[in-house]
């Protein structure tokens, strides 16, 4: 393997550990986000904003996972964005 | 190929009805596509795509996501597994996955680049099929997302089977990128780190990586060829009540430095060359998403530039590729777009494309 690559694989690693370790620290700015303002600027990063009336609240949940997955979102940040489409679903 | 159509529905079917009958584990989601384009001399419609995406919320630790991909690019239908990946949630900033995935090698493809994201019927040069970069991969990973003060990190790793060396006349040089079985018992290893330096996630920027020390055929003469991949994306988006609307922002560039190795023409002539690409776009868009009309703001415009850095002397190489296209998009529904776009590569004749993706 390249020793570049090493290095920076080595230091991403290192980073991540102490971030970790930290407990993930975040400001209080963004702790007090609501879930409504989590959805239009999460979603917004890569396409349209689905309504809230778009899925099923249980659907929601599955397609909350894979956006987790997918676009690397927190499961605090997912946790609060299922709750605010939940809480305006119509369906 | 009946046997898999036939399979396939009723997987569909059979989820519908899991779906609809309140176990709530499963659902289906997907875009259908259709394409038109129109040259000096042929036009006609084609590359009529389907591609379901199967989601299992198993528990609250394990979820399974799969696509399928049914095209007909290539003149006959193609089924194919673009993914299927298991996931563990360790906690809420550590996901383990394992299976066949889409790896996070720059932004575009596997995210920017589908179909009900991208604001043009095309890919940028480099960036398609023929193009370079990481693809699919088969293999384990560890990715998350964490808060860091007001910023945001974003992690993808991975360990893989990785890309394949090609060494036929015809493709000397290049890789299979989305193969499903290994060629040999080496491995690749890769990864995207990505920052959010705003604390409105309206910037990213990602660096991604992907090296394999062995990319040949097991016991051949190219087992021990090399490559290694980088890549920097960038996506800003931002809405302006001034002028009532959205814009984005986005671009990438890739890098590809393969070893030397000495390739054989069709008459056994053998011959070497400097096996480096590079391959870049930028993009950007507006949509008056803020504007009063319905209609209005239904509308985007979008323009991109690309460009693709062969190898002069590869067999697949020759002249570089520049591309510069237009859209006029009109959005349907958040997910189903129809795309207009006119599209200009130096040295070629001068295209209109046009497509409709419904989402679903």
């Amino acid at each position: 393997m390249k020793k570049s690559i090493i290095i920076i694989f080595t230091s991403l690693l290192v980073v991540f550990s102490v971030i970790l370790m930290n407990g993930c620290y975040e400001s209080k700015k963004v702790a007090d986000k609501s879930g409504a303002q989590l959805w239009a600027e999460n979603c917004n990063r890569c396409h349209n904003a689905p309504a809230p009336g778009e899925f099923n609240n249980a659907n929601w949940d599955i397609v909350g996972t894979h956006m987790q997955v997918r676009a690397n979102f927190t499961k605090t940040e997912v946790d609060k964005v299922i709750t605010f489409l939940k809480s305006t679903n119509t369906n | 190929m009946k046997q898999k159509m036939f399979l396939l529905l009723c997987l569909f079917i059979s989820g519908t009805v899991i779906a609809q009958s309140g176990q709530n584990k499963f659902t289906v989601l997907g875009d259908a596509e259709a394409k038109y384009t129109a040259t000096k001399g042929e036009s006609g419609f084609g590359e009529i795509n389907f591609k379901p995406i199967f989601l299992w919320k198993i528990s609250d630790k394990l979820f399974v996501e799969s696509e399928i991909e049914i095209e007909t690019g290539d003149g006959s239908v193609d089924v194919g597994l673009e993914y299927a990946n298991m996931c563990y949630m360790v906690n809420p900033y550590l996901i383990l996955h394992a299976g066949r995935f889409l790896p996070k090698f720059g932004a575009y493809r596997g995210r920017m680049g589908e179909a009900f994201i991208n604001k043009f019927a095309d890919d940028p040069a480099g960036f398609g099929d023929g193009g370079i970069g990481a693809m699919n991969e088969t293999g384990v990973g560890a990715l998350g997302g964490m808060p860091v003060g007001n910023m945001k990190l974003n992690y993808d790793f991975y360990i893989s089977n990785g890309p394949q060396l090609l060494t036929d006349p015809e493709n000397a040089g290049q890789f299979e990128y989305e193969a499903y079985t290994t060629n040999n018992k080496y491995s690749a290893v890769g990864g995207r780190i990505g920052i959010l330096p705003f604390a409105n996630s309206s910037l990213e920027i990602g660096y991604s990586f992907q090296n394999k020390s062995k990319t040949g055929d097991a016991e051949t003469p190219y087992q021990n060829v090399g490559v290694n991949m980088e890549a920097v994306d960038l996506n800003y988006f931002h809405n302006i009540p001034a002028i009532a609307s959205t814009i984005r922002v986005t671009g990438e560039f890739k890098y590809q430095k393969v070893d030397s190795a000495t390739y054989y023409k069709d008459d056994q002539t053998p011959y070497s060359f400097k096996n480096v690409s590079t391959a870049y776009y930028a993009s950007a868009s507006i949509r008056p998403s803020l504007a009063d009309s319905k209609i209005l703001r239904n509308f985007e415009l979008a323009g991109r530039y690309s460009f693709f850095n062969r190898p002069a002397e590869a067999p697949w190489g020759g002249s570089n590729v520049q591309q510069a296209e237009a859209a006029i998009d009109y959005w349907l529904h958040w997910n189903s777009v129809i795309k207009l776009c006119y599209f200009n590569q130096r040295g070629s004749n001068a295209a209109f494309s046009a497509q409709i993706v419904f989402g679903f």
